[in-house]
């Protein structure tokens, strides 16, 4: 790891800690084990996803399956910006408890050219306390090593639906 | 992103079978023979009988697809499966090799758990995504879930 990278991911963490003190505790965490580790996340994009119609599947033997065409839109992050090429789908499965499963495929090209594979899944509980619940795990896949770091990292997301389309505001994992 | 502590997990692996050079990398599946886990809301054993099946890529990243069964103390069975990235600098990754004692904050080793259980109690394990830091020791790995809130 790079000095420069390090002081980066530093830097990130104590905004991280910061950021969780203003976390209400939780009565549950009277008699917290011991924590090994930490896990502490950074700013990676924000993607707004244009879908198209839904494809309503209807009633399979997990739920009810509906698929959401990905026809275009946007990311943007510190290191990363582009738009979403047409052609992914979000293969969504609502559960018989009621929480909404994602399964999405998508390819990002950057502003400067580069495709990256993409793949989120993630579940929405809109029965959820402070609903709804909506959090994702997206993968990335690059050839060129400028967006390398994208395949040796993992991230989180928070999903929105708005009036123009899904917004997930995605975090590296540190 | 906030999250919380869900439990700590340690595995007892034993036996690694070293399958080899396969299409996609280095493929060495771990058997699962134990371990405990423990967190505010649940607690209690692994299992024997999981595994974390991983792949070593030609980019030197080490992928890791782990399932086992979580039996909580009160007797409720829970699947996890968790996808997960070790990576290091080189020394670093051949001390792990080696079996030594590192820092696991030398080297990136981070999972996203997920839970299935048919359990009332612990049905909220159902409806949340976690994500996990791991430390990896000749034993088996210690991993500090998260849950995301």
């Amino acid at each position: 790891m790079d000095p420069g990278r390090r002081d980066l991911l530093k830097l990130a963490a104590l905004t991280t800690l910061v950021g969780c003190a203003h976390v209400p505790p939780q009565p549950s965490q009277a008699s917290p084990p011991d924590r090994k580790t930490t896990v502490l996340f950074q700013p990676l994009l924000t993607l707004r996803l244009t879908t198209a119609a839904t494809q309503d599947i209807g009633a399979v033997p997990y739920g009810r399956r509906v698929t959401f065409p990905i026809i275009g839109g946007s990311f943007e992050g510190a290191r990363l910006r582009g738009e979403v090429l047409s052609g992914g789908d979000d293969w969504t499965v609502k559960r018989s408890d009621g929480v909404l499963e994602l399964d999405a495929r998508l390819t990002l090209r950057t502003e400067d050219g580069v495709l990256i594979h993409t793949t989120f899944d993630g579940i929405r509980d809109d029965a959820a306390p402070g609903a709804p619940y909506f959090r994702t795990r997206f993968r990335f896949e690059t050839a060129d090593p400028k967006y390398a770091f994208l395949n040796r990292l993992l991230a989180v997301g928070t999903g929105e639906i708005r009036a123009d389309g899904p917004v997930h505001v995605v975090e590296e994992i540190l | 992103m906030n999250s919380r502590l869900l439990m700590t997990l340690q595995v007892v692996v034993e036996g690694a079978q070293k399958i080899g050079a396969v299409p996609y990398g280095t493929r060495v599946t771990a058997p699962i023979s134990g371990g405990r886990f423990e967190g505010p809301r649940l607690r209690g054993r692994v299992v024997p009988g999981g595994g974390d099946w991983t792949l070593l890529r030609t980019d030197g990243v080490l992928e890791l697809d782990l399932r086992l069964t979580l039996e909580t103390d009160d007797g409720a069975l829970i699947h996890m499966s968790s996808f997960g990235l070790r990576h290091g600098p080189a020394d670093v990754i051949a001390a792990l090799g080696r079996g030594e004692r590192v820092d696991p904050s030398a080297y990136y080793f981070r999972t996203t758990p997920r839970f299935e259980t048919a359990h009332p109690k612990y049905g909220f394990l159902n409806r949340l995504l976690a994500v996990s830091s791991g430390d990896r020791r000749a034993e088996g790995p210690i991993y500090t879930i998260d849950e995301l809130l």
